[in-house]
């Protein structure tokens, strides 16, 4: 009974802001990319480990792979600010999917869509660390772009 | 009295055990639900997912288009007003935008063709990307892609720096790109959220050369 009353925590709906009035394009507006987890981790103080990140890219949108073919395009990247009391020394990023735009099917793109995960390699100081990590990333759908934007990734590091 | 104290003890912590494994069991299945929505969700983009995408209304259709005064690529203030009784399509672009990059040549062959009977094209260059007015070396940073972009691209248009600051005026929209045909009286008489096509395009000029 009280695990079930622990568990009835509400998520909220996702607030979307009109872009131009009530006519706007759905999605442009809303959260691109969403990390999913882990929430918390427990590394050997002191030793790098890796430490697998999950995000979702919503449904319809591609977020720019870690190596976009065109240098105009903004590539995803995590990093982790420092004295963050676990430092990245390295992150692995999945390879992307091709996928061209509906009006040049000639051009290939190299996306992320869907969920993907990037392997991050973290060494954390001993401790229990509240790490904010950041994932930048551009997103588009099949006709148009917003704007690049930086997440925030919060991980519980705990350092043993 | 001693052995009250004990049951209430006793009792105190069995009831914080369930409380935790209730948690730990509630924290469990929601990773597990992410892990199973993770593998069981496919990597895909259908066709038509976005249907209302393409987009084609404005609050400003039927009005006048909203004044500006930007810098272009060489420091000199551009207005609208220097586009008095031409024919003009404004497009909102950005160097990170794909679809932007793919419009262009069409934007480049079609301000050629048109430009004799009396229409423009003004590019107007909208990075959004929190750069404040204070950052010389952002500013810089941005000016010198929109400039490497101009030469790859062989833009013959004017490129207005500083598009944020206007974009509000223009509909408070911040995808790219996003244009806006305006007839010789100054109306927006079409506006096309998103890519669409070259002949779509052309059509919405010849309607604002009327």
């Amino acid at each position: 009974m009280i695990g079930i009353a622990f568990g009835a925590a509400a998520v909220g709906a996702m607030a979307q802001a009109p872009l131009w009035q009530e006519t706007k394009p759905a999605g442009m507006k809303t959260e691109a990319v969403r990390y999913l987890y882990p929430e918390q981790v427990t590394l050997t103080a002191g030793k790098p480990a890796i430490v697998e990140l999950h995000f979702r890219v919503a449904k319809g949108l591609h977020i720019n792979s870690h190596a976009p073919k065109d240098t105009f395009l903004i590539p995803t990247t995590f990093s982790v600010p420092d004295g963050a009391g676990a430092r990245l020394v390295g992150a692995q990023y999945p390879a992307g999917v091709e996928f061209t735009l509906p009006a040049d099917p000639k051009t290939r793109l190299n996306v992320y869509t869907g969920d993907f995960t990037i392997e991050a390699r973290l060494t954390a100081s001993p401790g229990d660390h509240l790490v904010q990590g950041k994932l930048r990333y551009q997103a588009c759908d099949e006709t148009q772009c917003m704007p690049p934007k930086t997440i925030a990734v919060g991980i519980d590091v705990v350092g043993k | 009295m001693k052995r009250n104290t004990l049951v209430l003890g006793i009792t105190l912590f069995i009831l914080a055990a369930f409380a935790w494994a209730g948690w730990a069991n509630w924290q469990y299945r929601k990773q597990a639900a992410e892990r199973a929505a993770a593998a069981t969700a496919k990597a895909e983009l259908a066709n038509g997912e976005t249907a209302d995408a393409m987009f084609s209304s404005s609050p400003l259709l039927g009005k006048q288009a909203p004044d500006f005064q930007l810098q272009n690529l060489q420091g000199k203030k551009v207005t609208l007003a220097d586009y008095k009784g031409k024919a003009l399509l404004i497009n909102f672009w950005a160097t990170w935008c794909g679809p932007c990059k793919l419009e262009t040549p069409w934007l480049v062959e079609l301000a050629k063709q048109y430009e004799p009977q009396g229409f423009e094209i003004v590019g107007i260059d909208a990075e959004n990307d929190d750069v404040k007015p204070s950052d010389t070396a952002g500013w810089a940073k941005d000016k010198a892609a929109v400039e490497r972009f101009v030469k790859q691209e062989k833009m013959p248009y004017p490129v207005l720096l500083g598009g944020d600051s206007i974009s509000k005026a223009y509909g408070d929209f911040d995808a790219m790109p996003t244009s806006f045909w305006v007839d010789r009286s100054g109306k927006v008489i079409a506006a096309q959220m998103g890519i669409s096509s070259k002949s779509d395009m052309e059509e919405k000029i010849k309607k604002a050369m009327q």
